[in-house]
C-alpha cells in the first residue's frame, strides 16, 4: 500500500457497519416476500370467490381499453380489503411492492439517527417528505 | 391523436394480437384471465432479462404492452413503474448486505432522483402518446449503443481499480482537498472490498453538483417513461463522480427503487397502476428477478447481450415509428 492511499483511509467515511446494511437487505426481502404473498392470496381468492371477475367482457374491455374503476386511493383499498374485493387486495400487494423502498429507505434513516448523523437523518426525511408529498400531489392531480 | 380515441381500435387490436399469440390453440376472443397468463410469462422473461443484462424490467414491459398488446401507454407506463420497482427490490434485497453499495451516496442522490420522479411523472399526464413513444424510443436506442460499448470495454484489459485508485488520492492531495467540497461536507468519500482484488479500495467522490443534475434528469426520465434509467445513473456515479463501476451499479439499484417508487405514487393516486394488469407483471417480475440468476447460471450474459442489442434496436425503431410514423 502506498503512502498517499494510507492516508487516504483516514479521511475517508468508513462504510456504515453491515449490520445496518443487512437491516436495510432484511427489510427489503420483507417487503418483497409480503406483496407475493399478498398478491397470490388476491389470486387465490379471485379463483376461489370471483371467477367472474376475469371472465367477465364488460370488464375485461374497460381494463384493456385504460378505462376501468378501481380502487386508486389508500382508504378505497382498505374498504375493499374488508369486502373482499380481489381487485383491492391485488392493488394492496401493488403498494406494499411500491412502498418497500421507502421501508428500505426509513430503517437508514433510523441508523443515520442512532449514530446520532443528523444531517443524513435530515435528507433522509426530507427524501420521505418528497415521495409522501408526490403521493398528494398526484392525488390532487387525478 | 389522443388517448381516448384510441381505445376501441386498442382493444380490437390487442384481441387480434393475443389470439394470434395462441395460435390455433385457441380460437376464443382474449379474456383477462388470458391476458393476465401471458403477462405473467413475458414479465418472468422481463424480470431473468433484466437481473442478467442489468436492465430494469421497464425496457421489456413498456415495448410489449403498448406495441403487443397496444394498452394505452400511460397505462403501460404505469405498470411498468411498479416492475421496475420490483426489480430493484429484490436485486438489492441481495445485494445490498455485501459492503458495496454505499448508503450515503444512495440517500444523497436519492434527494435529485425522486425530485426528478415526481416531476417526470406529472409530465408524464400531460405530453401526448406520441412523444412519450418518440422519448422512450430514443432512451432504448442510447441504451442499445451503451451495451455495445460496455460489451466492447469488458473486452478491453482493465487497468486494475487499486492503481486508479491510488492516482486519485495522489491527485487529491496534491490539490490539498478531496473530491469536492459538497462531497467533503457530506463525507461521501468511502471505500469497498474488492473481492476479484483482494482489498479495501478506497475512492474520492467528485463532482458531486454534476451527479445531483444528472440524477434529476435521470429521474425525470424514470417518471416519465416508467423505467429506471440505471443506463443514466451509473454512469453519473462513475463518470461523472468517479465512484467504482462495482459501487455505482450496486449504489445505482438501490437508488432505482426509491425513484419507482417516488413516481409511481403518482401513478397510483392517478389511477394509471391498474390492478389486473400490474399484478400478474409485478408476480412475475419477482419471480424472475429472483430465480433468473439460478436458471441461467449456465448461460454467457455476454453473447446474450449482444443478441439483446440487435433487439432492442429493433424494437427502438418500431417505438419511434408509432411516435413519428
Amino acid at each position: 500500500m502506498t503512502g498517499s492511499t494510507a492516508r487516504a483511509y483516514g479521511a475517508l467515511t468508513p462504510p456504515l457497519p453491515n449490520g445496518v446494511r443487512a437491516a436495510v437487505g432484511r427489510v427489503l426481502h420483507a417487503g418483497v416476500f409480503a406483496s407475493a404473498t399478498i398478491l397470490l392470496s388476491g389470486y387465490v381468492v379471485g379463483l376461489v370467490v370471483d371467477r367472474g371477475l376475469y371472465s367477465s367482457p364488460v370488464v375485461e374491455q374497460a381494463h384493456l381499453a385504460g378505462k376501468a374503476g378501481y380502487p386508486h386511493s389508500l382508504l378505497a383499498v382498505w374498504d375493499g380489503i374488508w369486502r373482499g374485493s380481489i381487485e383491492a387486495i391485488i392493488v394492496a400487494g401493488v403498494l406494499v411492492l411500491i412502498l418497500t423502498p421507502v421501508a428500505g429507505l426509513i430503517t437508514s434513516a433510523v441508523a443515520f439517527a442512532r449514530r446520532r448523523d443528523w444531517l443524513f437523518t435530515a435528507i433522509s426525511a426530507t427524501v420521505l417528505c418528497v415521495i409522501f408529498g408526490s403521493f398528494l400531489i398526484g392525488w390532487a392531480a387525478a | 391523436m389522443p388517448f381516448s380515441d384510441l381505445s376501441v381500435t386498442n382493444l380490437a387490436v390487442a384481441h387480434c394480437q393475443v389470439v394470434r399469440l395462441y395460435g390455433q390453440l385457441y380460437s376464443l376472443p382474449v379474456s383477462i384471465a388470458e391476458l393476465s397468463l401471458v403477462l405473467f410469462g413475458v414479465s418472468i422473461a422481463a424480470g431473468v432479462l433484466g437481473s442478467l443484462l442489468g436492465l430494469g424490467g421497464g425496457f421489456v414491459i413498456v415495448p410489449v404492452l403498448t406495441l403487443v398488446f397496444h394498452l394505452d401507454i400511460r397505462l403501460a407506463i404505469g405498470t411498468s413503474i411498479v416492475a421496475v420497482a420490483a426489480t430493484s427490490s429484490a436485486g438489492a434485497a441481495r445485494n445490498v448486505s455485501g459492503s458495496i453499495t454505499n448508503l450515503r451516496v444512495a440517500t444523497f442522490l436519492a434527494l435529485a432522483t425522486t425530485l426528478g420522479a415526481v416531476t417526470g411523472a406529472l409530465l408524464a399526464g400531460v405530453f401526448d402518446a406520441r412523444f412519450l413513444f418518440t422519448l422512450f424510443g430514443i432512451v432504448l436506442a442510447a441504451s442499445g449503443v451503451q451495451m455495445v460499448r460496455k460489451h466492447l470495454t469488458q473486452a478491453e484489459k482493465d487497468p486494475g481499480l487499486a492503481v486508479e485508485t491510488v492516482k486519485v488520492a495522489t491527485q487529491a492531495e496534491e490539490r490539498g482537498g478531496w473530491g469536492d467540497q459538497l462531497a467533503d461536507r457530506l463525507a461521501l468519500h468511502s471505500s469497498y472490498y474488492d473481492q476479484a482484488e483482494g482489498l479495501d479500495v478506497p475512492y474520492v467522490v467528485a463532482n458531486t453538483g454534476l451527479g445531483l443534475g444528472l440524477m434529476y434528469l435521470a429521474g425525470t426520465l424514470s417518471g416519465l417513461l416508467g423505467i429506471g434509467s440505471g443506463v443514466l445513473k451509473v454512469p453519473a456515479m462513475d463518470l461523472a463522480m468517479h465512484i467504482p463501476m462495482k459501487v455505482s451499479t450496486a449504489t445505482s439499484n438501490l437508488l432505482i427503487g426509491l425513484t419507482a417508487a417516488a413516481s409511481a405514487v403518482v401513478y397510483f393516486a392517478r389511477g394509471d397502476i391498474d390492478p389486473l394488469i400490474a399484478g400478474p407483471v409485478a408476480i412475475g417480475i419477482l419471480l424472475g428477478a429472483t430465480q433468473g440468476s439460478r436458471l441461467l447460471l449456465g448461460i454467457r450474459a455476454g453473447r446474450l447481450r449482444l443478441i439483446f442489442v440487435v433487439v432492442i434496436g429493433i424494437v427502438a425503431a418500431q417505438m419511434l415509428w408509432r411516435g413519428i410514423g
